[in-house]
């Protein structure tokens, strides 16, 4: 049986149990297809898309698109957590309904975005435009990933986190070819237009199918990591957590934004002319979010982030080391991307699941507009705008990457004597107090 | 790069860190190279590297896939372990020019120094019977070993064997990313040639793990035989495990893969049981 399904939540005049079984498992697909589509925009609309619009179709320099976009962030993270905090105190956090309502206006105004994109042309309209797509972008932020709460239960989150990554980034890596905003509108357009009338249909027709998912909440909304624990660890826990989320996020981002700049890089891997590349992208991608999937269901939090970042250490000392060894002329290894796109797959999993996971249906708002809003959108695009800030006076990718490597083994090293010293107080105390 | 160029990799590694005055390695893994000047050592992967007519390069190379062309004129050695070696007319191996598997054409009118050859049989003239010996010197090292550990730590081995067929999936995803990351880990290490005996060190501790990952399946397979001595039971179970696994690996691909995804989960069942020493518990989730 679904875990989702218990018969103590269903009233009377609802549908019997193999047809709440469906309506369970189409919960999964619902969640599925809204994060995964979500993210997929986000991956490629989004954080490319964006660039090239403000740099090669408005005519901007690499520093006032860099400049716009640490504004773009700070202004969705703001929105994220006034909406977090505004759907935690009016309960809108625990009304499934009043979600998918807000969900099909972000939706909607997104897709009118997507399509008037290419038709900006001026500095002034882009500025209007970014705002605009910060601030909705803001209101989704906490709307969307707080859809766990009331769709997957507790013992499944890892594995669709995992599905929804895979699926996102395989995506992104086969499709489109070129990273242009005159790529992407059309293809988000296509996939946004029938997603606002499924949106419209589930938000306002009164469905049983809603009225099952709305109810599911009330037994497995309270998280994981926040059973039985301490109001104390558990904030201790959250606070942890955006930092080491928001310092996995801005490695990534430094890095990936320099190396998809330079041409040996780039088109021997995520825009190689060469489809079998892309697949192996996209197929590493894939096994990098089952891995996580399987890692964060069994060992937890911890085990994960000390994954992560490891693998992102790894990943970057494999870098600098091809830039100042390989000769000119020389295509680097595909193990370089390879470990690039485990440790992005890795995180990106853990990023969905954790956020429900410290949280209860009174506090999700706000736990995923900070957890999001921090860790995912302030550092990528912090980090995105300083890119293209080192880009822009010259710093080269070899010195660029040192940068970003130090950070990177900074954090490997220092999470785990972190915890061990952490240990090691708990154990002195406990020796004290007996 | 594949991963079957990975162990003669490490091999040419090593013989370059024994090499007197060789302080950096210049891989070439693939596409078309024209090398004139060159420091330390050139290792050849799955690249054509052509030393043209009139140049005099130091040397050593190693070849160990692609394709090496030598026209002009080598001043130390080169080594062969696989690929093709072409020694042009009027070329010159002022060293030694050690064959020991791969395709090797040297024209009359060229010029070596010493030429040594291993005479190592070529992959291609293996019969099906050929590989019987080693696999079934394995097998019994392995049914030994296992025979030693389920008679003097019977609780390690039952925590391994437990915890690789309760949870197939999670030692299999540990034993997998533990795997790819210590591979290229010790890749990466043993480029720096400094830290090559760690390299060696670290291979010997994977393939021990490897082999009591494997000696725990065994174990399992012993258990559904009907001997009452552990230690016998676990012997003929890895004897039988060999067996069967050496019969499956002779299906193209997914024979392979069989074998690869059973050793892999038996690696991961060791490490998440800490070489056996508590049993595998995974976090405990809410229903």
């Amino acid at each position: 049986m679904l875990p989702g399904l218990a018969p103590d939540i269903r009233p009377m005049n609802q549908p019997g149990p193999s047809n709440q079984r469906w309506m369970v498992a189409a919960g999964y697909v619902f969640y599925v297809a809204v994060l995964a589509a979500g993210y997929y925009y986000n991956l490629t609309f989004v954080q490319l898309g964006i660039i090239d619009l403000g740099t090669r179709l408005v005519g901007l320099t690499a520093s006032q698109v860099s400049g716009l976009m640490a504004g773009f962030a700070v202004a969705a993270l703001v929105v994220a957590v006034v909406t977090g905090r505004m759907m935690d105190r009016t309960g809108w956090s625990s009304d499934l309904r009043v979600k998918l309502r807000i969900l099909f206006f972000v939706v909607a105004g997104q897709t009118l975005l997507t399509v008037t994109a290419p038709l900006v042309g001026t500095p002034v309209h882009f500025i209007v435009w970014v705002l605009i797509c910060s601030a909705t972008l803001g209101v989704g932020m906490p709307v969307t990933f707080s859809l766990m709460i009331d769709l997957i239960p507790i013992r499944h989150r890892g594995a669709v986190a995992a599905v929804v990554a895979g699926l996102a980034f395989f995506t992104a890596a086969v499709y489109p070819l070129q990273w242009r905003l005159e790529e992407f509108a059309p293809v988000m357009s296509m996939l946004m237009a029938p997603a606002v009338v499924v949106l419209g249909v589930l938000a306002f027709c009164r469905l049983r199918l809603v009225e099952v998912w709305s109810l599911q909440h009330e037994r497995f909304g309270v998280g994981r990591f926040v059973r039985g624990a301490e109001p104390g660890a558990i904030r201790f826990a959250f606070w942890i957590s955006v930092v080491l989320m928001f310092s996995v996020f801005f490695i990534d981002s430094l890095g990936f934004l320099r190396i998809i700049d330079t041409p040996v890089f780039i088109y021997t891997s995520w825009q190689s002319p060469e489809l079998g590349v892309r697949l192996f992208i996209g197929a590493s991608h894939v096994l990098g979010a089952a891995m996580a999937g399987v890692l964060y269901t069994v060992f937890g939090r911890r085990w994960l982030f000390l994954w992560i970042l490891g693998l992102f250490a790894f990943t970057h000392l494999l870098y600098t080391f091809q830039l100042g060894t390989a000769p000119s002329g020389i295509d680097p290894p595909l193990s370089l991307p390879f470990f690039y796109v485990l440790a992005v797959s890795f995180y990106t999993t853990l990023n969905f699941a954790l956020w429900p996971d410290l949280s209860t249906p009174a506090n999700i708002g706000i736990r995923t507009g900070l957890g999001v809003g921090i860790a995912g959108w302030l550092a990528s695009f912090l980090s995105t705008s300083l890119a293209l800030y080192s880009r822009d006076i010259g710093l080269s990718l070899l010195e660029h990457l040192r940068y970003v490597n130090a950070l990177a083994l900074l954090l490997a090293v220092g999470y785990p004597v972190a915890l061990y010293l952490r240990r090691m107080r708990a154990l002195a105390i406990l020796r004290e107090t007996s | 790069m594949s991963l079957t160029l990975i162990p003669l990799l490490i091999a040419a590694l090593l013989l370059a860190s024994g090499e007197q005055g060789v302080d950096t390695v210049q891989l070439m893994l693939s596409g078309e190279h024209t090398v004139t000047e060159h420091e330390g050592a050139v290792i050849v992967g799955e690249s054509t590297v052509t030393i043209p007519s009139g140049t005099v390069v130091p040397g050593p190379i190693y070849v160990i896939g692609g394709e090496l062309r030598v026209a002009g004129e080598v001043a130390g050695d080169v080594t062969q372990l696989a690929g093709t070696v072409r020694v042009e007319a009027g070329a010159v191996i002022a060293g030694e020019l050690q064959h020991v598997a791969g395709t090797l054409t040297v024209e009359d009118d060229s010029e070596i120094g010493r030429r040594t050859s291993l005479n190592l049989r070529n992959p291609e003239e293996t019969t099906p019977g050929s590989g019987i010996l080693p696999r079934a010197s394995l097998a019994l090292l392995l049914a030994a070993v296992g025979y030693l550990l389920a008679r003097k730590r019977p609780i390690a081995l039952a925590n391994v064997s437990t915890a690789a067929r309760a949870h197939p999936v999670v030692t299999l995803t540990v034993g997998t990313l533990a795997f790819l990351t210590a591979i290229s880990i010790l890749v990466f290490m043993a480029f720096t040639l400094v830290l090559f005996p760690l390299t060696v060190l670290g291979i010997v501790v994977g393939l021990l793990t490897l082999g009591y990952g494997l000696i725990g399946w065994g174990h399992l397979v012993g258990t559904l035989l009907p001997i009452r001595r552990r230690g016998s039971a676990t012997a003929l179970g890895v004897v039988i495990l060999t067996a069967v696994l050496s019969l499956v690996s002779l299906v193209p691909v997914v024979g392979d893969l069989v074998v690869a995804a059973l050793s892999l989960s038996g690696m991961g069942a060791v490490l998440v049981t800490y070489y056996g020493v508590a049993p595998f518990r995974p976090e405990p989730l809410p229903d």
